[in-house]
Parts: C-alpha cells; sequence; structure tokens
C-alpha cells in the first residue's frame, strides 16, 4: 500500500519535529479536549438530533405495538401488529419487491454516477455544460418527476410511446405493464439521482493526491491499472457513504408509487414504504404504519452495517 | 489494453470515446427537461394536440406564448419562490457549520460513549421521513413553531447523513496538520475553522449543495407544516396545478422549469471550485 505523505507547507514543521513519532503512531493520541470544548463542537447538532429525530423516532417504535379499536382507541397489542403482516402474503410480496428494487438499482445508480464523475473529472472542455445537464435533473422534487415521467411513457399522449411507434418496438406499457413497471420505476430515479451521486463521488476524487498517479504515470501504469489501483482503493471512503445513502433512498422509495401505479400493476411496484404510507392514511391504521417504519429501519440498518463492513477502509487510510 | 510505453498514443480515441458518453448521458438527462421546458412555452388549447402521433411539432411548439409565465405572475409563485430560496440558504449556512462541527467531534476527539452516539446519529439519517411525520409534527406543534419559518427550518438543521459525509473526510486528514496549531497553542475552534475548514473545501461545498437540494425540492414535510399561503414553498405551489378538477398543464411546465434553474444555482457556482490544480495544492 502505498502510505499517504503530508503534502501541505503547514505539516512540515511539525513533522520535522516529531517525524519519528509521526512515522509510528499519531503523535499527541489521544485527542481529549476540555469538556466544554466537547460540548461546544457536539451540542448544537445531537441536541437538534435528539429532540427532532430520536423523540419522534421513540414515538414511532412505541406506536408500533399499539392497536387502534373502531371507536379510535388506542390499546396496547405487543407484537400484534408485525404478527398480523408477518402472516400476510402481501407483505412478503412487498420485501420482496423492494429488495429487488433495491439489488438492481443501488449498484446501477452508483455505476453511472461513478462514470459520470470520471467523465467530468478529468481537465476538458465544456465540462461546466456536462456538469450541470448531470445534475439538473436532482433539481425537481421526486413528486414532479414522477408526474413528468407518467406523462412521458404514457400510452396515448405520451411522448416516448409516440416516438416507439414509429420503431419496430411498438408502444410500451411501461407502469401499466406489470413486467415492465418496476424497470420504469429504476428508470425514473435513476435519471433523477444518479448526477446527485455524482457530486459526492466528484469531490471524492478530487481528494485523492496527485502525486500518486505521478508517481504511478512514472512506473508506466495505464490508465486502467491507475484507477484499479489508486483511485478505487482510494475512494473507499466515499464509496461507502454514497452506497449507505443511496441504499437508505431507495428503501424508503415511494412517491412515484403513490403518484403512478399505487402499487400496481398486480402488486408489482408495491414497495414497503408505500404499503406504511398507505396503512397510515388510506387506512388511518397508524400502529401497521408503524410497525412498518420499524421493519424498514431495521433493514436499514442491517443493509448500512453489512455494507460498512464490506467497505471498512483499511489501516492507515 | 493501452500501450503503456508510448503514453498518449491512444488519447485522441479516449477523448473522443469520454465525448460521446459525455453528450449521450447529456442528451439523456436533459431532454425530458427540453420537453417540459417547450411545452411550457405552448398556448393551452395546443397542449397536447400533437402528442399522440409523432411529428416536428410533438417537441417543438407550433405557436410560442410566454403567456404560462405571466400568469404565474398572479398566482402565489413568486413569493413561494422567494420562500425556498430562504429556507434552502438559511438552512445551508447554519447547517454547514453545525453539522461539521459535530463531525469534527467524532472524526478528531476521543471521548466516552463516541461510538454509540455515532450510531445514534446515523440512525436519524436512516429512519423513514415519512414514519416520524405524525410524531414530528406533534412535536413542532408542542413547541409552537408549527406554521413558521422555523418550522420548516430548524428541524431540518441537522442532519446524520451530512455529519456522516462530513465525518468521512475529517477522519482522512492526517492529524499533523492539526498538532501544528496545537503547538502554536491555537484553540480547537480556531484549529476547526481556520485549518479543518478549508483543507475539506469539497466536502464542504458538497454538504452545502445537499442541504440546499434536500430542503429546496422538499415536498412533504413544507405542506404539513407550513400551511399558510404566504409560508407556501416552491414544490408545494407547483403542484397546486395538478388537483382532482384537472390540470394546469402551462402553469405545471412553466413554474417547473423556473424551479429547476434556480435550484441549480447553487451547483452551477460551486462547481466551477471543482477544478484538479486548486484541489491538489491544499492548504495556502
Amino acid at each position: 500500500m502505498m502510505t499517504k505523505k503530508p503534502d501541505t507547507p503547514v505539516a512540515i514543521p511539525a513533522a520535522n519535529r516529531f517525524s519519528r513519532a509521526a512515522r509510528k503512531k499519531p503523535i499527541l493520541d489521544p485527542q481529549r479536549p476540555s469538556w466544554a470544548t466537547l460540548l461546544m463542537f457536539l451540542l448544537p447538532a445531537v441536541a437538534l438530533l435528539i429532540v427532532f429525530r430520536l423523540t419522534p423516532i421513540g414515538i414511532s417504535i412505541g406506536g408500533s405495538f399499539t392497536s387502534q379499536s373502531l371507536l379510535g382507541e388506542t390499546a396496547f397489542d405487543g407484537l400484534g401488529n408485525y404478527k398480523e403482516l408477518f402472516s400476510d402474503p402481501s407483505f412478503w410480496n412487498s420485501v420482496y419487491v423492494t429488495l429487488l428494487f433495491n439489488v438492481i438499482i443501488n449498484p446501477l445508480q452508483i455505476f453511472v454516477a461513478f462514470i459520470m464523475a470520471l467523465l467530468v473529472f478529468a481537465p476538458g472542455r465544456f465540462l461546466t455544460f456536462f456538469r450541470v445537464s448531470f445534475f439538473l435533473p436532482m433539481t425537481m422534487s421526486t413528486a414532479l418527476v414522477a408526474v413528468m415521467w407518467n406523462l412521458l411513457f404514457d400510452p396515448n399522449l405520451g411522448l416516448v410511446n409516440s416516438i416507439l411507434a414509429h420503431t419496430s418496438m411498438g408502444r410500451q406499457g411501461f407502469f401499466f405493464d406489470e413486467d415492465q413497471a418496476l424497470g420504469s420505476m429504476i428508470w425514473i430515479s435513476t435519471w433523477k439521482g444518479a448526477g446527485y451521486y455524482m457530486i459526492f463521488l466528484l469531490a471524492g476524487l478530487f481528494r485523492i493526491s496527485e502525486e500518486l498517479y505521478e508517481a504511478a504515470h512514472v512506473d508506466g501504469a495505464s490508465s486502467w491499472q491507475q484507477l484499479r489501483f489508486i483511485t478505487l482503493p482510494q475512494m473507499k471512503r466515499t464509496f461507502l457513504f454514497v452506497f449507505v445513502a443511496d441504499t437508505t433512498v431507495n428503501l424508503l422509495f415511494f412517491a412515484p408509487v403513490f403518484i403512478i401505479t399505487r402499487g400496481g400493476p398486480n402488486g408489482a411496484t408495491d414497495t414497503l414504504m408505500y404499503r406504511a404510507y398507505e396503512s397510515s392514511f388510506t387506512f388511518v391504521d397508524w400502529g401497521r404504519a408503524l410497525s412498518l417504519s420499524c421493519i424498514l429501519l431495521a433493514l436499514v440498518a442491517i443493509v448500512a452495517c453489512a455494507q460498512m463492513l464490506f467497505f471498512k477502509p483499511g489501516e492507515g487510510e | 489494453m493501452s500501450d503503456t510505453t508510448r503514453p498518449g498514443s491512444n488519447r485522441p480515441i479516449l477523448h473522443f470515446g469520454r465525448y460521446t458518453l459525455m453528450w449521450a448521458l447529456a442528451v439523456l438527462a436533459l431532454a425530458p427537461l427540453l420537453w417540459m421546458f417547450l411545452s411550457s412555452l405552448r398556448p393551452t388549447q395546443e397542449m397536447f394536440a400533437h402528442a399522440s402521433s409523432f411529428s416536428w411539432h410533438t417537441i417543438w411548439p407550433e405557436t410560442f406564448t410566454f403567456q404560462n409565465y405571466t400568469a404565474l405572475l398572479e398566482t402565489g409563485f413568486p413569493r413561494a419562490i422567494g420562500n425556498s430560496l430562504f429556507i434552502a440558504v438559511v438552512t445551508m449556512v447554519v447547517g454547514v457549520f453545525v453539522n461539521a462541527a459535530a463531525a469534527f467531534a467524532f472524526a478528531t476527539f476521543d471521548f466516552r460513549f463516541r461510538g454509540p452516539l455515532f450510531l445514534l446519529v446515523l440512525l436519524t439519517a436512516m429512519m423513514p421521513f415519512e414514519a416520524i411525520v405524525l410524531p414530528l409534527y406533534m412535536l413542532v406543534n408542542a413547541l409552537g413553531m408549527i406554521d413558521s419559518y422555523s418550522a420548516l427550518i430548524v428541524p431540518e438543521l441537522a442532519n446524520g447523513f451530512v455529519i456522516l459525509m462530513f465525518r468521512q473526510f475529517f477522519a482522512a486528514i492526517p492529524r499533523e496538520l492539526y498538532e501544528a496549531g496545537r503547538i502554536d497553542g491555537a484553540s480547537w475552534l480556531r484549529i476547526f475553522l481556520t485549518i479543518a475548514l478549508p483543507v475539506s473545501w469539497p466536502v464542504i461545498l458538497t454538504g452545502s449543495i445537499m442541504i440546499f437540494i434536500t430542503q429546496f425540492e422538499a415536498f412533504f414535510w413544507p405542506l404539513v407544516a407550513a400551511p399558510s399561503a404566504e409560508l407556501t414553498v416552491a414544490q408545494v405551489e407547483i403542484a397546486k396545478n395538478i388537483s382532482l378538477e384537472g390540470a394546469n398543464w402551462g402553469q405545471l411546465f412553466s413554474s417547473m422549469s423556473i424551479v429547476c434553474v434556480v435550484a441549480a444555482l447553487p451547483f452551477l457556482v460551486f462547481q466551477r471550485f471543482y477544478i484538479r490544480n486548486v484541489a491538489s495544492s491544499g492548504i495556502k
């Protein structure tokens, strides 16, 4: 492994004074600041998160163990909501749809985003144009992206179908076709999301020291070798973040399903988050909705932990 | 693959391939938006007149009009754009500092309960927002903040994802950089502001864009938390063009076009700093 050299003028005097120690271990470790300093840094964010995120989560988890009677009274129901869910075949269909959707979309979206980042990273002409083009779809809210693509994919009025009608493919059902609906969902959210993840990967690429590439160049490494042995290992932290963020968003995929297909056709797009929404706002069954949310939370947590183990940065990185 | 002894021999092919791919992706990304923009210039009666059978006018309007844009002035849209910008910019500026400070502490300091506390931060990033809307609404209401700008700003300031992202970058900064400052007797606040933040500019810019966009494209929370007409944000105002009685497609397209351009502005400004030689020079 190549070691990271401090390449900044500020670091040089310190590195000289402590050069021996610096090479072995962090110099003045561990960093133990005063309580006042620690609070100053941590308190604003942590307090806001506790009040506006953790407290509602606590209420949600508590609520998942309750159920409401027909008269609207809330009562403790233990694992009743969960038992009911687990014995419902359509719940397992939703689990299948959600997982299938994620297994395809997360690698796809990040692959496209990484290609985009690599393309607009190296110096070249018109880069501002390309970067902004790739990013623009992200500026629309998910709800409006769904409205727009629903129009574009419309069987009769849609632009895409009026073009396809002139080709050998003919008109396609897209959201109305059981076999194409989930694929169409994957298409629209990749269209919207790829440029967003591009900016994180682009920022990650800029973190890689140019010296590494220069050294590789001197050694005669090909572009492919540079990508394989410098870029990819150095991007681990960035990839970890992007994968966790992307998976979280996509496990909770919801708005386009609500606007376009309502879970159909025949359950092909019935994601867990849509089911939770439907339980809460259509059937006003908060206990069921909250238990679905808790299952989703557990799912996200498990997947994120797995990804962290997979991308765990090696020593010295 | 490539001939390594003569670097640059495959440059023209690489260059051609790179630009072909970039154009292809740009067309895919822009075509729907261009269609939306061109549709926004159509008069109402022409909106879907050429839609079912493909012709030149399916894409290019027969008659051009700005009526869909001028009509927006009569609606709450200008105010809504102003609201969205105000909320997004305030959240971005304050949020960057709040989240970066916490991330710096997680990445740099050693303290009790650091692991569990960071796990809690991660947990907050993972909770389905829809699941906490009702409890969050009750909470914000109890704090007397419902239907105010602070209802839309304060709960969104701290962001688990932004903290995670910043921490990833701060953790990669060599400790030697801070030691120089410590030896000179600088406080941690000073080190944070004058050493950690400046070397992390790519992530600071990215985090800023992330917070801005999250706020600017938010739909569900503003819809429930700020129902007053004078607090309506752009995305909610746009959605008002679609109702059960039918849709005002012209104004839907024109307002969506404007929002796209406005929301892309910070990225347009910030991306200019994503230039290789600036990045590699580090601290100046």
